[in-house]
Protein backbone atom coordinates (compact mmCIF):
# COMPACT_ATOMS: atom_id res chain seq x y z
CA UNK A 1 0.00 0.00 0.00
CA UNK A 2 1.48 3.19 -0.66
CA UNK A 3 -0.15 6.97 0.84
CA UNK A 4 0.95 10.30 -1.18
CA UNK A 5 -0.43 13.75 0.08
CA UNK A 6 0.03 17.38 -0.87
CA UNK A 7 -1.27 20.17 1.21
CA UNK A 8 -2.70 23.12 -0.73
CA UNK A 9 -4.29 26.59 1.03
CA UNK A 10 -6.33 29.17 -0.67
CA UNK A 11 -6.97 33.27 0.62
CA UNK A 12 -10.02 34.87 -1.13
CA UNK A 13 -12.81 34.61 -3.04
CA UNK A 14 -12.60 32.15 -6.62
CA UNK A 15 -12.76 34.77 -8.51
CA UNK A 16 -9.97 37.07 -7.50
CA UNK A 17 -8.57 34.85 -5.15
CA UNK A 18 -5.23 32.56 -4.96
CA UNK A 19 -3.57 29.56 -3.72
CA UNK A 20 -0.82 27.67 -3.42
CA UNK A 21 0.27 23.96 -3.70
CA UNK A 22 1.90 24.04 -0.19
CA UNK A 23 3.67 20.78 -0.26
CA UNK A 24 4.11 17.26 -1.10
CA UNK A 25 4.96 14.12 1.07
CA UNK A 26 7.95 13.68 -1.06
CA UNK A 27 9.06 17.27 -0.95
CA UNK A 28 9.80 17.01 -5.04
CA UNK A 29 7.65 20.32 -5.35
CA UNK A 30 6.66 23.74 -3.37
CA UNK A 31 4.43 26.24 -3.70
CA UNK A 32 2.82 25.56 -7.04
CA UNK A 33 0.76 29.06 -7.18
CA UNK A 34 -2.88 28.19 -8.44
CA UNK A 35 -5.88 30.31 -9.32
CA UNK A 36 -9.41 30.11 -10.71
CA UNK A 37 -8.42 31.81 -14.01
CA UNK A 38 -5.31 29.75 -14.71
CA UNK A 39 -7.70 27.08 -14.31
CA UNK A 40 -9.96 28.68 -16.90
CA UNK A 41 -8.38 30.96 -19.36
CA UNK A 42 -4.89 32.32 -19.45
CA UNK A 43 -2.09 30.22 -17.63
CA UNK A 44 0.31 32.68 -16.38
CA UNK A 45 2.69 29.71 -15.10
CA UNK A 46 -0.06 28.44 -12.58
CA UNK A 47 -1.17 24.87 -12.58
CA UNK A 48 -4.38 23.58 -12.23
CA UNK A 49 -5.96 20.42 -11.09
CA UNK A 50 -6.62 19.14 -14.23
CA UNK A 51 -2.74 19.74 -15.36
CA UNK A 52 -1.73 17.73 -12.30
CA UNK A 53 -3.88 14.77 -13.76
CA UNK A 54 -2.26 15.29 -16.89
CA UNK A 55 1.02 14.50 -15.43
CA UNK A 56 0.08 12.14 -13.21
CA UNK A 57 -1.83 9.87 -16.20
CA UNK A 58 1.32 10.45 -18.54
CA UNK A 59 3.41 9.24 -15.61
CA UNK A 60 1.52 5.70 -15.06
CA UNK A 61 0.97 5.52 -18.49
CA UNK A 62 4.96 6.08 -19.66
CA UNK A 63 5.53 3.33 -16.22
CA UNK A 64 3.09 0.77 -17.33
CA UNK A 65 4.10 0.53 -20.99
CA UNK A 66 7.82 0.59 -19.71
CA UNK A 67 6.91 -2.47 -17.40
CA UNK A 68 4.73 -3.89 -20.10
CA UNK A 69 7.55 -3.85 -22.80
CA UNK A 70 10.71 -5.51 -20.37
CA UNK A 71 7.98 -7.92 -19.78
CA UNK A 72 8.04 -8.93 -23.30
CA UNK A 73 11.61 -8.80 -23.66
CA UNK A 74 11.56 -5.30 -25.45
CA UNK A 75 12.65 -2.80 -22.76
CA UNK A 76 12.46 0.56 -24.77
CA UNK A 77 15.22 2.63 -24.72
CA UNK A 78 13.23 5.83 -24.11
CA UNK A 79 9.42 6.97 -24.19
CA UNK A 80 8.10 10.58 -24.70
CA UNK A 81 4.35 10.46 -23.67
CA UNK A 82 2.18 13.47 -23.29
CA UNK A 83 -1.34 13.73 -22.00
CA UNK A 84 -3.89 16.37 -22.96
CA UNK A 85 -7.07 16.93 -20.60
CA UNK A 86 -10.13 18.09 -21.39
CA UNK A 87 -11.77 19.71 -18.91
CA UNK A 88 -15.72 21.35 -19.59
CA UNK A 89 -16.78 22.99 -16.26
CA UNK A 90 -20.31 22.66 -15.65
CA UNK A 91 -19.53 19.06 -17.03
CA UNK A 92 -16.12 17.73 -16.01
CA UNK A 93 -13.18 15.86 -17.24
CA UNK A 94 -14.16 14.72 -21.01
CA UNK A 95 -11.28 13.29 -22.00
CA UNK A 96 -8.15 12.27 -21.78
CA UNK A 97 -5.16 11.85 -24.84
CA UNK A 98 -1.96 10.24 -24.89
CA UNK A 99 0.70 10.53 -27.15
CA UNK A 100 3.70 8.65 -26.87
CA UNK A 101 6.53 8.28 -29.00
CA UNK A 102 9.14 5.37 -28.21
CA UNK A 103 12.66 3.82 -29.31
CA UNK A 104 12.43 0.19 -28.52
CA UNK A 105 14.99 -2.05 -30.02
CA UNK A 106 14.07 -4.97 -31.59
CA UNK A 107 9.86 -4.41 -31.87
CA UNK A 108 7.92 -3.44 -34.66
CA UNK A 109 5.10 -0.60 -35.09
CA UNK A 110 2.26 -2.58 -34.53
CA UNK A 111 3.93 -4.09 -31.82
CA UNK A 112 4.15 -0.84 -29.94
CA UNK A 113 0.79 0.05 -30.65
CA UNK A 114 -0.18 -3.37 -28.64
CA UNK A 115 1.66 -2.39 -25.75
CA UNK A 116 0.36 0.98 -25.53
CA UNK A 117 -3.34 0.06 -25.68
CA UNK A 118 -2.68 -2.67 -22.96
CA UNK A 119 -0.37 -0.10 -21.13
CA UNK A 120 -3.68 2.11 -21.20
CA UNK A 121 -5.62 -0.68 -19.94
CA UNK A 122 -3.84 -1.19 -17.02
CA UNK A 123 -2.34 1.87 -15.36
CA UNK A 124 -3.74 2.74 -12.09
CA UNK A 125 -4.45 6.36 -12.89
CA UNK A 126 -6.09 4.86 -16.10
CA UNK A 127 -8.36 2.66 -13.90
CA UNK A 128 -8.91 5.47 -11.31
CA UNK A 129 -10.24 7.52 -14.24
CA UNK A 130 -12.86 4.97 -16.02
CA UNK A 131 -15.59 7.65 -15.74
CA UNK A 132 -13.93 9.86 -18.12
CA UNK A 133 -16.14 9.20 -21.28
CA UNK A 134 -12.82 9.09 -23.72
CA UNK A 135 -9.16 7.77 -23.23
CA UNK A 136 -7.51 7.72 -26.35
CA UNK A 137 -3.85 6.76 -27.30
CA UNK A 138 -1.79 7.55 -30.17
CA UNK A 139 1.26 5.16 -29.93
CA UNK A 140 4.15 4.87 -32.40
CA UNK A 141 7.58 4.33 -32.68
CA UNK A 142 10.15 7.55 -32.95
CA UNK B 1 -18.04 28.50 -20.93
CA UNK B 2 -15.57 27.02 -23.18
CA UNK B 3 -14.04 23.55 -23.37
CA UNK B 4 -10.79 24.01 -21.29
CA UNK B 5 -7.66 21.77 -22.20
CA UNK B 6 -4.28 21.34 -20.02
CA UNK B 7 -1.25 19.16 -21.40
CA UNK B 8 1.80 17.60 -19.28
CA UNK B 9 4.55 15.51 -21.02
CA UNK B 10 6.82 12.98 -19.55
CA UNK B 11 9.93 11.55 -21.25
CA UNK B 12 11.61 8.24 -19.53
CA UNK B 13 14.57 6.59 -20.07
CA UNK B 14 14.90 3.00 -19.76
CA UNK B 15 12.90 0.59 -18.21
CA UNK B 16 10.08 1.21 -15.29
CA UNK B 17 12.76 -0.59 -12.30
CA UNK B 18 16.11 0.82 -13.36
CA UNK B 19 14.82 3.92 -15.69
CA UNK B 20 13.81 7.26 -14.84
CA UNK B 21 11.19 10.02 -16.08
CA UNK B 22 10.92 13.67 -16.02
CA UNK B 23 7.31 15.13 -15.80
CA UNK B 24 6.65 18.77 -17.12
CA UNK B 25 3.67 20.95 -16.98
CA UNK B 26 3.36 21.75 -20.89
CA UNK B 27 0.43 24.22 -20.45
CA UNK B 28 1.93 26.57 -17.84
CA UNK B 29 5.21 25.35 -16.94
CA UNK B 30 4.69 25.39 -13.65
CA UNK B 31 6.65 22.48 -12.83
CA UNK B 32 9.33 19.93 -13.94
CA UNK B 33 9.58 17.24 -11.16
CA UNK B 34 12.05 13.62 -11.56
CA UNK B 35 10.01 10.79 -11.23
CA UNK B 36 10.56 6.71 -10.23
CA UNK B 37 9.29 3.39 -9.72
CA UNK B 38 10.88 3.44 -6.66
CA UNK B 39 9.68 6.93 -5.77
CA UNK B 40 5.83 5.44 -6.52
CA UNK B 41 5.86 1.98 -4.23
CA UNK B 42 9.01 2.63 -2.02
CA UNK B 43 10.41 5.41 -0.37
CA UNK B 44 9.71 8.62 -2.28
CA UNK B 45 13.83 10.39 -2.02
CA UNK B 46 12.59 13.56 -2.99
CA UNK B 47 10.57 12.16 -6.58
CA UNK B 48 7.44 12.70 -7.19
CA UNK B 49 4.38 9.60 -8.58
CA UNK B 50 1.10 9.77 -10.48
CA UNK B 51 -0.27 9.21 -6.90
CA UNK B 52 1.20 12.43 -5.51
CA UNK B 53 0.37 14.22 -8.71
CA UNK B 54 -3.43 12.98 -8.11
CA UNK B 55 -3.28 14.04 -4.57
CA UNK B 56 -2.23 17.47 -5.47
CA UNK B 57 -4.58 17.68 -8.16
CA UNK B 58 -7.64 17.10 -5.49
CA UNK B 59 -6.36 19.34 -3.27
CA UNK B 60 -6.55 21.98 -5.87
CA UNK B 61 -10.04 20.96 -7.07
CA UNK B 62 -12.01 20.62 -3.66
CA UNK B 63 -10.23 23.88 -2.18
CA UNK B 64 -11.37 25.92 -5.13
CA UNK B 65 -15.04 24.20 -4.95
CA UNK B 66 -15.43 24.97 -1.43
CA UNK B 67 -13.98 28.25 -1.50
CA UNK B 68 -17.19 29.07 -4.47
CA UNK B 69 -19.82 27.72 -2.10
CA UNK B 70 -18.65 29.36 0.34
CA UNK B 71 -18.83 32.29 -1.37
CA UNK B 72 -22.42 31.62 -3.32
CA UNK B 73 -23.88 31.05 0.78
CA UNK B 74 -22.48 34.80 0.97
CA UNK B 75 -19.57 33.85 3.42
CA UNK B 76 -16.57 34.36 1.54
CA UNK B 77 -13.70 32.08 3.02
CA UNK B 78 -10.72 34.40 4.38
CA UNK B 79 -8.31 31.18 4.32
CA UNK B 80 -8.94 27.58 3.75
CA UNK B 81 -6.20 24.75 4.12
CA UNK B 82 -6.91 21.46 2.31
CA UNK B 83 -5.30 18.28 2.51
CA UNK B 84 -5.60 15.44 0.56
CA UNK B 85 -3.62 11.68 0.60
CA UNK B 86 -4.33 9.07 -1.91
CA UNK B 87 -4.09 5.36 -1.13
CA UNK B 88 -2.95 3.04 -3.79
CA UNK B 89 -3.45 -0.95 -2.87
CA UNK B 90 -2.61 -3.99 -4.69
CA UNK B 91 -6.37 -5.57 -4.80
CA UNK B 92 -6.36 -9.44 -5.63
CA UNK B 93 -7.25 -10.45 -9.10
CA UNK B 94 -7.08 -6.16 -10.00
CA UNK B 95 -3.63 -5.31 -9.53
CA UNK B 96 -2.53 -2.37 -8.31
CA UNK B 97 -5.47 0.52 -8.23
CA UNK B 98 -6.34 3.92 -6.01
CA UNK B 99 -8.31 2.55 -3.44
CA UNK B 100 -9.08 5.64 -1.42
CA UNK B 101 -8.86 9.40 -1.58
CA UNK B 102 -8.72 11.58 1.97
CA UNK B 103 -9.65 15.25 2.19
CA UNK B 104 -8.83 16.89 5.39
CA UNK B 105 -10.27 20.69 5.23
CA UNK B 106 -9.64 23.89 7.62
CA UNK B 107 -11.05 27.29 6.86
CA UNK B 108 -11.46 30.78 8.39
CA UNK B 109 -14.78 32.05 7.48
CA UNK B 110 -16.13 35.10 8.77
CA UNK B 111 -19.44 35.24 9.91
CA UNK B 112 -19.72 31.45 9.28
CA UNK B 113 -21.82 29.03 11.58
CA UNK B 114 -21.14 25.62 11.61
CA UNK B 115 -24.09 24.41 10.07
CA UNK B 116 -23.50 26.55 6.98
CA UNK B 117 -19.85 25.74 6.78
CA UNK B 118 -21.08 21.89 6.73
CA UNK B 119 -23.51 22.62 4.21
CA UNK B 120 -20.42 24.01 2.03
CA UNK B 121 -18.24 21.38 2.38
CA UNK B 122 -20.77 19.04 1.41
CA UNK B 123 -21.57 21.13 -1.54
CA UNK B 124 -18.20 20.95 -1.88
CA UNK B 125 -17.56 17.46 -2.34
CA UNK B 126 -20.81 17.16 -4.53
CA UNK B 127 -19.23 19.81 -6.66
CA UNK B 128 -15.35 19.24 -7.32
CA UNK B 129 -15.38 17.36 -10.63
CA UNK B 130 -12.02 15.12 -9.25
CA UNK B 131 -14.52 13.78 -6.40
CA UNK B 132 -17.09 12.89 -8.93
CA UNK B 133 -14.69 10.96 -11.68
CA UNK B 134 -12.28 8.71 -9.03
CA UNK B 135 -16.21 7.99 -6.79
CA UNK B 136 -16.76 5.66 -9.72
CA UNK B 137 -13.50 3.54 -8.75
CA UNK B 138 -12.70 4.63 -5.53
CA UNK B 139 -13.94 5.54 -2.17
CA UNK B 140 -13.78 9.56 -1.45
CA UNK B 141 -14.17 11.11 2.21
CA UNK B 142 -13.55 14.24 3.50
CA UNK B 143 -13.42 16.28 7.32
CA UNK B 144 -13.69 20.20 6.96
CA UNK B 145 -13.82 22.08 10.55
CA UNK B 146 -13.99 25.71 10.38
CA UNK B 147 -11.26 27.55 12.49
CA UNK B 148 -12.17 31.23 14.37
CA UNK B 149 -14.38 32.80 12.31
CA UNK B 150 -15.42 36.14 14.05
Amino acid sequence: MADSTAHVTWSGSLLEGSGTIESVGSGVFSALPITWRARTGEEGGKTTPEELIAAAHASCFSMALSHGLAGDGTPPESLETSAIVTFVPGTGITKVALTVRGSVPGLDAAGFVAAAEAAVENCPVSKALAAVPEITVDAALA
Amino acid sequence: MPRIVREADIEWEGTTARGSGVVRATSSGAFELPSTIASRVEIHEGKTSPEELLAAAHATCFVTSLGSELARLGIPPERMHVNCTITMDEVEGQGHRIVHSAITARAVVPGADEATFAEAAAAADGGCPFSALIRGTATVTYEATLEGGS
